[in-house]
């Protein structure tokens, strides 16, 4: 009988886990979000204006930005790449929203028109990555100087203009008691979370940020999902920046600047491998909210910014220090039994 | 592949002509040389003044911040790693000196101690982080640029303070009249890697960028190697923090921001491979210096400051994607 | 057992990584002046005890000791200071590094002032493959030389310590004759050091061993004497049971009627020459080769990975251009490859296993492109069971099964993809025995319901157990075509290394 199945005999040793993976993306989403919880309660203590439902609702405004942006980021990082472009694309984003709209006219036609543009340059950064060879941090890197410098020569060093009306009534309305921001930042993570670890998309992506070659071999066209996902970045980028001029109903030409570092951080915090194929935005979305919930504590306590920095410094090392796969591993392995 | 002729020529008996020739053009340094002999020209025609002793010196000046954290960002590189911590280190010790300005000659060897002191104590940091708990580099030292730019901000939180006025009026200046001391220390940096080129350390550091596992396994302690990268790399990035008090005689706390993504950009100019065990220090040097030229040849060229960025980036790929393609000519011409 | 003391004395050593173990009580002992052979399948533990005895990793219980003396080596160097020098399988040659750094790592030859010279270096590099008979270049750069070159590099480097246990780990995979390596144990072991030789290869073992220790499944079976024990008995040892009742030829199904799924003409780029071949529905196609005869590239060839330089292809009787394994898994019938190292080229270890097996097709299972780890288990379901995976494994990050579990996953998807042209390298490699047999019952079953599967592998025994026709590669070419009766391993064997079929006639 030579199709019959094997005798038992012949089985191979089973596994010894008795359960399925842990997860170390529930592992660090819970952390991260115990922490900020933590951190709003601890505040109250210090004073009760702090860590009440407008302060939280001001956390969530304030992170809003950053959590569009390290959506994008995360994206990248997760094929492997690493996107140092978006501090300019926020600003481009934002200044191209207010230029254009006193020129244009219709805000519904700039809006599109400005994302689609974002979205090719951050395509341009994949050709780059993919066919020039040029490494991601280099690419990304010249490109964001490159786009910033044409910002700033477009604008003469002036951005003008006011912001559409979509944004202002984004970030500044509100739906009954909660702000508007508030559900556009659930609905966008939501969305969010689904693109990346719940679609036949984001399981590629996981697949290239893994180990490139073997998502070749497995028949993933590799340049797809890389395109995307730098795209992705740029257009989340942009996005940000029309969301901070109808905060702050104006751009002005470095205000991107202060959201990159802290998109690499958030996701780095949330538990994704810089180096790929592993991650999950929900926990990039904790490590958003904890960074911004950190910045509004210590700055209601009076504390020198300086050491907001520092503390934000020490956060990564340590989620670093913590997250260590051979650490997790070992979790692992004990409770399997 | 013949990928590192570098260390190859280097250690061969007497290297013949041809070895030499084809070793310059696929050598990262040897092609930013001529780049920046190009540049140097075209800023020659454009503004003459570029020729005199004061006009070298302000080169030299602009220049040397730059280049030495350009040179310490490059030993992590080779390792197969990525240091942002330069920009934390460059902005702390710019802080310090411009807080706590030490007079006099011995004023200005206290202010560098201090500088080195800091620098190679976060080196040390990166290299725990990195070489003996095995982070991954460009998180690691992330987490502590963070940190050290932190750390610059609690201890100045706006611009201002001052350098101490020997150190800014002498090592801005010239020796014997003819010779930027700026570039004396550039020199001096090149010299002491020429040396540490030919210690097992420095072929431990390059074969670890290349294999780790071989490296290991042919006895190489790759914690060793790593670790003194860091280490190296921190010191550099002290020096370069001082150097750049001297040139801007005031404190910054955002000082070393810049130097982030300009270090890495003029060790990729200066031909070192970002993915390890290849290029060269005095390429990356060549190449700060490279990037440095470029705003001034814009500059006088008429180009609005505005659009500087914009030629930075181009030149930056346009160098990435030529070296690439030159090291494939030569290797396919070496099998031959 | 003499009294004298031994060379190299391992007495029940063991090691677990984690909840894996990979050495259990494990006994050897090396004599003086002795080849001593140590044998066993992929993941019986061999690598581990070669590391452990060449101070990589340390064992959790057991000791050492080399001549009499206890032996704990903290580190490589600290083990080449007791003697012990080794050539390792995954060769341990730094690429930028020329020939002579490599010989002399990791400490350099120095001149002037303690640092460290090019010419000393070179010269002594010189001198070290003058000795050793090995005609390179002192100043080559490593990454530049051919697997074979490497290969005797790394063998020069071990003998070059003068060893006193010297271990080698297949050291004859790239190399196409034995001779020299041979006459170099030889010499060493007149010189009174003892060796450790670690091959697959039978003959090979014969030829240059006196004893042999198998190990099969992290534990030592027995040592046997070389003289005595037959290929038979030897095998049953690493294997557990008698293999030849189970390794039964496949009858004959005459396809030599059915119609041609993927035809080969003058393939020729890299190392490959001029391959022609013609592979039927229904037909499994075994294809021998020693390490490096082109086999590789035409696997890859076929399904796009590699730039033909001549030479063309047809899927269906259509001629096609094959530029990526996702082109070929849409290409007629479609071909799916199952690549050469599960663990650099196959799995994503952090990702399920269910996802890991769907990927190719994971856009086609849900709507909207919507997945879900649910829809990806019930998806494989079908592939899971045809090679044997227990369902309870597909919820598990496949980087944590065993080998053998990897690599059933790998071939589910394969399968999954729905593609009838298999294209299977080596699909047993570091496998254990249970899951070699259902790995070979599903493909037969493939093959019976009409798929077509071109199978290289490196075990004959395999070829002989599953393949209706067989090629067998030799310098890019195709050397010999056997069917019937001639697959067998006595004529596949002389074919391997390039004698006529007719030779061996009995």
């Amino acid at each position: 009988m030579t199709s019959a199945r094997p005798s038992a005999a012949l089985q191979p040793p089973a596994d010894t886990r008795r359960i399925g993976r842990i997860r170390s993306e529930t592992i660090s989403t819970a952390a991260i979000f115990a922490l900020a919880i933590i951190l709003i309660l601890a505040s109250r203590f210090v004073s009760p204006a702090l860590g009440s439902w407008d302060q939280v609702d001001t956390i969530i405004t304030l992170a809003s930005f950053l959590i569009v942006v390290a959506f994008g980021q995360g994206l990248v990082i997760l094929v492997g790449g690493l996107d140092l472009s978006i501090a300019s694309m926020i600003t481009l984003g934002g200044v191209l929203a207010t230029t254009w709209n006193s020129s244009f006219g219709s805000e519904w036609v700039v809006i599109p028109a400005v994302l689609i543009l974002c979205a090719c340059i951050g395509a341009l950064n994949a050709v780059g990555v993919i066919w020039l060879s040029i490494p991601p941090f280099i690419m990304t890197m010249a490109m964001g100087i490159i786009v910033a410098s044409a910002a700033l020569g477009y604008t003469s060093g002036t951005p003008r203009g006011a912001s559409p009306e979509a944004f202002l009534a984004l970030m500044k309305g509100s739906v009954g008691p909660v702000s508007a921001v508030l559900i556009f930042v659930v609905i966008f993570a939501l969305l969010a979370r689904a693109l990346q670890s719940a679609t036949a998309f984001g399981r590629r992506l996981y697949a290239v940020g893994a180990n490139r070659e073997a998502a070749r071999i497995a028949g993933v066209a590799t340049w797809r999902p890389i395109m995307a996902a730098y795209a992705i970045s740029a257009v989340c980028a942009g996005f940000a920046g029309m969301m901070l001029v109808g905060y702050a109903n104006g751009a002005t030409l470095r205000m991107g600047d202060s959201y990159l570092l802290p998109s690499i951080a958030s996701v780095v915090i949330g538990g994704s491998s810089i180096l790929g194929g592993r991650g999950s935005f929900a926990a990039t979305v904790g490590g958003a909210i904890l960074l911004t919930t950190l910045g509004t504590v210590i700055s209601a306590l009076g504390m020198d910014q300086g050491w907001r920095t520092v503390i934000e410094g020490a956060i990564i090392v340590g989620a670093l220090l913590l997250l260590r796969e051979d650490l997790i591993a070992r979790l692992r392995n004990r409770s399997a039994g | 592949m013949s990928a590192n002729l570098d260390v190859a020529a280097a250690n061969a008996p007497g290297s013949n002509l041809g070895i030499a020739i084809r070793r310059g053009l696929t050598d990262g340094a040897g092609v930013v040389a001529i780049l920046y002999i190009i540049l140097f020209a075209l800023y020659a025609l454009w503004d003459p003044s570029a020729l005199t002793v004061s006009g070298v010196t302000n080169l030299s000046n602009n220049a040397a911040p730059l280049a030495i954290a350009a040179a310490g960002e490059s030993l992590v590189v080779i390792s197969k790693g990525f240091d942002l911590s330069v920009a934390g280190i460059v902005s702390l010790s710019n802080v310090l000196m411009a807080t706590y300005p030490v007079e006099g000659p011995g004023g200005a060897l206290v202010s560098l101690m201090i500088c080195l002191g800091v620098g190679g104590a976060i080196g040390a940091l990166n290299g725990l982080l990195v070489a003996v708990l095995r982070l991954q580099s460009i998180a690691a030292t992330l987490g502590t640029m963070i940190m050290g730019q932190g750390l610059a901000l609690v201890i100045m939180d706006a611009p201002g303070g001052t350098i101490a006025d020997w150190v800014s009026y002498t090592l801005t200046d010239v020796l014997f009249g003819i010779i930027p001391i700026s570039g004396l220390i550039m020199l001096a940096v090149v010299a002491l890697w020429l040396v540490f080129r030919r210690t097992d350390t420095c072929m431990g550091i390059f074969a670890v960028g290349a294999d780790e596992t071989a490296a290991s396994l042919s006895g190489i302690s790759v914690v060793r190697a790593r670790f003194t990268a860091f280490v190296g790399a921190g010191l550099l990035y002290g020096l370069a923090g001082f150097m750049l008090s001297v040139q801007t005689a005031t404190g910054n706390p955002s000082a070393g921001t810049p130097f982030l993504m300009l270090a890495f950009a003029a060790v990729a100019l200066g031909g070192v491979s970002l993915t390890g065990g290849r290029g060269s220090l005095v390429g990356a040097v060549i190449g700060a210096a490279t990037l440095m030229l470029l705003q001034k040849v814009l500059f006088s060229g008429g180009v609005s400051s505005f659009y500087t960025g914009i030629f930075q980036g181009a030149v930056m790929v346009l160098a990435i994607v030529f070296g690439s393609v030159i090291s494939r000519l030569a290797s396919t011409g070496a099998r031959a | 057992m003499s009294g004298a003391v031994c060379a190299l004395d391992v007495r029940s050593v063991s090691k677990s990584y984690g909840a894996t173990v990979a050495l259990q009580d494990v006994s050897i002992e090396l004599q003086a002046g002795e080849v001593h052979a140590l044998l066993g399948e992929n993941g019986a533990g061999k690598s581990t005890l070669v590391k452990i005895l060449s101070g990589v990793v340390k064992p959790n219980v057991g000791t050492m000791q080399i001549g009499g003396e206890r032996y704990e080596p903290s580190a490589i160097v600290d083990a080449r200071r007791r003697g012990v020098a080794t050539a390792f399988q995954e060769l341990s040659l730094v690429p930028n590094l020329t020939v002579a750094q490599n010989l002399s790592l990791p400490r350099q030859a120095k001149g002037r002032f303690g640092l460290v010279s090019g010419a000393a270096t070179q010269k002594q590099g010189a001198a070290i493959l003058n000795r050793f008979g090995l005609r390179l270049s002192p100043s080559a750069i490593v990454a530049g030389l051919t697997l074979a070159e490497r290969q005797r590099l790394e063998i020069t480097r071990a003998f070059a310590c003068n060893p006193k246990v010297l271990i080698l780990d297949e050291p004859t995979a790239a190399l196409a004759e034995t001779d020299w390596l041979f006459g170099l144990v030889r010499q060493a072991t007149a010189a009174g050091a003892s060796v450790l030789y670690i091959s697959h290869r039978l003959a090979e073992v014969r030829e240059l061993c006196q004893r042999a220790t198998v190990l099969r499944n992290g534990r030592s079976i027995g040592t046997v004497g070389l003289e005595d024990a037959t290929d038979h008995a030897i095998f049953e040892m690493m294997v557990g049971r008698s293999q030849a009742e189970e390794m039964q030829r496949r009858a004959a199904t005459g396809q030599s009627t059915r119609p041609a799924v993927l035809e080969a003409e003058g393939l020729a780029g890299g190392s490959l020459k001029d391959i022609s071949l013609t592979l039927r529905e229904g037909e499994i196609l075994g294809v021998a080769g020693l390490e490096g005869q082109g086999q590789r590239a035409l696997f890859r060839a076929l399904v796009g990975l590699a730039p033909l330089a001549s030479g063309s292809v047809k899927v269906d009787g259509a001629a096609v251009r094959l530029s990526g394994p996702d082109v070929a898994l849409r290409t007629g019938r479609a071909i799916a490859f199952l690549p050469e190292e599960r663990k650099t080229e196959g799995i994503f270890p952090a990702l399920a296993t269910a996802t890991n097996i769907v990927l190719p097709v994971v856009g086609r299972i849900g709507r909207a492109g919507l997945v879900s780890e649910r829809l990806e288990r019930d998806a494989v379901a079908g592939s899971s069971s045809e090679v044997d995976l227990s369902p309870r494994y597909l919820d598990f990050r496949v980087g944590d099964l065993s080998g053998g579990n990897q690599q059933k996953a790998m071939l589910a998807r394969a399968m999954q993809t729905g593609a009838k042209i298999l294209l299977l390298y080596d699909p047993t490699r570091g496998v254990d025995v249970g899951t070699k047999q259902s790995i070979y019952a599903a493909i037969r079953r493939f093959a019976e319901s009409g798929g077509a599967v071109l199978l290289y592998s490196s075990e004959l025994p395999e070829l002989v157990h599953l393949a209706d026709r067989c090629l067998v590669v030799y310098g890019g070419r195709i050397f010999a075509q056997l069917s019937g009766a001639d697959i067998n391993e006595r004529t596949m064997v002389a074919a391997l290394t390039g004698h006529s079929i007719r030779d061996t006639a009995a």
